[in-house]
């Protein structure tokens, strides 16, 4: 068994079964769980999600969790993990379905893939790349051609360029890991990736 | 470069693994599960006749899946509305495949799609070609005409917000004689969104030929004998050798 606890961010979007899959996998104790109590129990937190900016932004601020979540990890600098739309959420704002504004721990806006081949399709859905820029603790033992499961229509533009660790190209480059200090996002899905998803997120919780 | 799928398909019938030929069961293979870390995508369907069966043995099965395979998981078959699309959702399904409901009642694809996001409707279509050679949409497992095109309900499908397309040949199920590419070029060609192509694939040059002539997005198998780790790294190398970009893991 790894060390620690993590606890899964529960706001009502997402495949939360999986992710839960995949941290037991790694050897993990986990929560999965919305509670200001369990949340500060935790060493580590993952952010999942699937859906739309908006619902994402709306369901944190009903249950409480935008005001929790930025003390627990801006203040007492716990490492969370945000993936997918969770890992947009972590953005300033996005243009999805109008303006909205998100947690605002990466500086930076969530915009519409757009590929200039027009025979891309998108959303981009499938195995894709992911080009290692930057050394990172997510990166250990991972194989630079290790492909990633990909599923989305935006990504996360920063405004500094060194928050991009990980790169896919899709008719265009686009940020597919991103990190500052105890926060690490991925827009792939680690724990629909198989044996080097897994190990990418064992990576985050043995290491971060 | 985003890579071609090569999807497996598993029909379940009151929860047992089983296999099909031409829409009907074929007993002759059983429970064959394998976690095959080559796989790139999984489909599981109910195929269970209504009023045969329990369907909580499928949603058992949509959560043994979900837990211990870290692929993308679309599930269906026999989905009728809004409940029956989120349950599967819940249980850990990332997509859900619909079909008689939603040529029944087309806003069901917007609604599921306003809901939880186009990247997890998936229409599913089987389809026949008839006597003077176009082709038709069969509802109910493959038992009712329905009068629509298939490159025209694809369209129609995409336009209210499906994700992806599944198309089915119904003369093809179980045949292993190859997909129906002039049928799988038809729908690819008539939306922008990715074609999941099944039904007829025997050997390797089946995969190649479903990506080539039929121009699909993911080539979908649900034949028994492909099963193994080895067979799907067999294929993907055959397919690599092609020329086709796969993920060979």
């Amino acid at each position: 068994m790894g060390t620690g606890t993590v606890a899964i961010v529960d706001y009502g979007l997402g495949n939360l079964r999986s992710v839960a899959g995949a941290v037991k996998r790694a050897g993990f104790a986990l929560r999965i769980t919305c509670r200001t109590e369990e949340l500060e129990k935790a060493d580590k937190l993952i952010l999942p999600g699937v859906g739309a900016f908006g619902d994402g932004m709306k369901n944190l601020r009903e249950r409480g969790l935008v005001e929790t979540l930025t003390e627990l990890v801006i203040r007492r600098k716990k490492p969370i993990l945000g993936i997918c739309l969770g890992c947009q959420l972590l953005a300033r704002e996005s243009e999805e379905f109008g303006r909205h504004a998100g947690l605002g721990w990466l500086a930076g806006a969530v915009v519409r893939l757009r590929p200039a081949d027009p025979a891309l399709r998108v959303p981009h859905v499938g195995w894709d790349d992911l080009v290692q820029k930057r050394e990172s603790i997510l990166f250990r033992g991972i194989a630079p051609d290790a492909l990633f499961y990909y599923v989305h229509s935006y990504y996360v533009q920063p405004d500094d360029p060194s928050l991009v660790y990980g790169e896919c190209d899709y008719g265009m480059k686009f940020p597919a890991v991103l990190q500052r200090d105890n926060i690490y996002a991925t827009q792939f899905h680690p724990e629909k990736s198989q044996r080097q998803g897994l190990d990418l997120l064992k990576n985050f919780l043995d290491n971060a | 470069m985003l890579r071609k799928r090569l999807v497996t398909v598993l029909t379940f019938n009151d929860g047992v693994l089983f296999r099909t030929k031409e829409f009907q069961p074929d007993y002759r293979y059983t429970l064959n599960f394998v976690d095959a870390w080559a796989v790139d995508e999984i489909v599981v369907l109910d195929v269970t006749r209504p009023g045969t069966g329990d369907r909580e043995n499928f949603y058992g099965v949509v959560e043994l899946f979900s837990e211990r395979c870290f692929v993308p998981l679309s599930a269906g078959g026999g989905v009728r509305n809004i409940e029956d699309f989120r349950r599967l959702l819940n249980l850990g399904a990332d997509k859900v495949v619909i079909n008689t409901a939603a040529l029944e009642r087309p806003e069901f694809i917007s609604e599921a799609a306003a809901l939880y996001g186009a990247q997890c409707v998936v229409v599913s279509m089987d389809a026949k070609k008839k006597e003077r050679g176009d082709y038709e949409v069969y509802s109910h497992f493959g038992a009712r005409p329905t009068g629509q095109s298939p490159a025209g309900w694809a369209k129609r499908a995409e336009e209210l917000g499906a994700g992806e397309i599944f198309v089915t040949a119904i003369d093809r199920d179980g045949s292993l004689e190859g997909y129906d590419n002039e049928l799988n070029r038809l729908v690819s060609e008539a939306v922008k969104i990715p074609v999941l192509v099944c039904g007829g694939a025997g050997n390797w040059q089946h995969f190649v030929d479903g990506f080539v002539q039929g121009k699909a997005a993911a080539v979908c198998t649900a034949c028994i004998y492909h099963f193994t780790d080895t067979s799907i790294r067999s294929a993907k190398k055959y397919l690599a050798t092609a020329g086709i970009p796969v993920r060979t893991a």
